[in-house]
């Protein structure tokens, strides 16, 4: 992963928590409202760090754009102060309300490293990069043990088909570390198993309700022939907005749909309850 | 020099580094909503949830390569934009006939 990433991944992480902190501290509802934009940015460059390039665009489009601005927009309308602003003095609730959080947070976090362990992480990351110098050498000098260049191999994978710093964790271990391309090319290794029909629904991709029928698609809804082709010299797919809309327009079709009525009779709740008489 | 080895494995995020800030954020959300008394803020808080939800959602999705929490985190925030919206018009609503946005004053329908 370099040193760049992990470092923004820890001032995005800081940036959100300190944020956050700040939203419900903020006496002004003004200022919680403009603290909250930077964490919704926060937010945005940890998804762009989890390769969700699309959703980091949307955050910010709809969650720091349309959303916030209703947001100030509401607070700049009611213009509150004075007594309709919360009292700046000491309440117990205050404490008792932390203590609540803050025991939620630990029991979260207790049954998060329960399943975590991250002396196992460290030890492959090390078996991972002993393994990357075997190959390399094994490149280069063509003297090395079979048995242990073997087992490398079947680690990192062959040096012509070589995908940089992939670990390939089980669950118990929380780690997933992998590069953008490998993010990348397991995607795309996945879709081509769709399409050949050799993924067994235990993967969780594309199921159909009966696992004898195949699942067919009108061409003009078929994802992605081979995702390689596309672009040319570029297999970036994971992430970006095309795979995201060919989900929504496939898999996802009704659910889609009923958010558009769900936006619609939201929008139209809105307008009678801001109306002052509907007559 | 046990702690450089040690801060190095943290230093690199895993999903555990994600999950957990995704926890925290929640809980932070969470406390706002307890904590505040007006109702606008006691809305941003809800979003501060939603967001750390969307936030686990991607988190998994990429550690499984997979795409399906990134659909779903793209309705939590329809979902979200919906509820933002009536819930503004409520509080609009709210402010007409109290002159004011506590959530204190809301008390009629707990009894």
């Amino acid at each position: 992963m370099g040193f760049w990433e992990p470092l923004f991944f820890w001032i995005f992480a800081f940036g959100a928590l300190a944020t956050s902190c700040a939203v419900i501290v903020m006496r002004n509802p003004l200022y919680c409202a403009l603290t909250l934009i930077a964490d919704f940015f926060c937010f945005a460059g940890l998804y762009v760090l989890l390769s969700a390039h699309f959703l980091a665009v949307v955050q910010i489009l709809v969650y720091g754009g349309a959303i916030m601005v209703l947001f100030l927009f509401i607070i700049m309308l009611l213009n509150l102060r004075g007594k309709n602003l919360e009292p700046n003095r000491f309440q117990i609730h205050y404490v008792l309300a932390s203590i609540a959080g803050v025991l939620m947070f630990v029991f979260a976090g207790w049954a998060i490293f329960s399943a975590v362990d991250m002396e196992t992480v460290a030890e492959e990351r090390a078996q991972y990069a002993e393994c990357v110098e075997v190959v390399e050498e094994a490149a280069e000098t063509e003297a090395v043990d079979d048995a242990e260049y073997g087992a490398c191999v079947a680690l990192v994978g062959e040096p012509d088909e070589w995908v940089p710093h992939r670990v390939d964790s089980q669950i118990p271990n929380l780690s997933a570390d992998a590069s953008e391309e490998a993010v990348e090319e397991e995607y795309v290794h996945r879709l081509r198993q769709w399409k050949a029909g050799t993924a067994t629904p235990a993967e969780g991709k594309y199921p159909s309700f009966d696992p004898d029928r195949t699942f067919e698609l009108p061409p003009s809804l078929e994802p992605d022939p081979e995702p390689a082709d596309v672009v040319p010299g570029r297999e970036g797919l994971y992430g970006t907005f095309k795979p995201v809309s060919m989900m929504l327009v496939n898999r996802f079709v009704i659910p889609f749909e009923l958010t558009a009525i769900l936006l619609l009779a939201s929008i139209v709740g809105a307008v009678i309850l801001a109306k002052r008489r509907v007559t | 020099m046990a702690w450089v080895s040690t801060l190095g494995t943290y230093w690199e995020p895993t999903l555990a580094h994600f999950l957990l800030l995704s926890a925290a954020v929640f809980c932070i959300g969470l406390v706002g909503v307890m904590v505040r008394r007006n109702a606008i803020i006691v809305f941003m808080s809800i979003e501060l949830m939603l967001n750390s939800v969307n936030l686990t959602f991607i988190a998994f999705a990429r550690y499984r390569f997979e795409m399906d929490g990134h659909v779903f985190a793209f309705f939590v925030m329809a979902v979200a934009a919906a509820e933002a919206a009536v819930a503004l018009a409520i509080v609009i609503h709210v402010f007409r006939h109290k002159r004011g946005v506590s959530v204190d004053d809301l008390q009629e329908l707990k009894y």
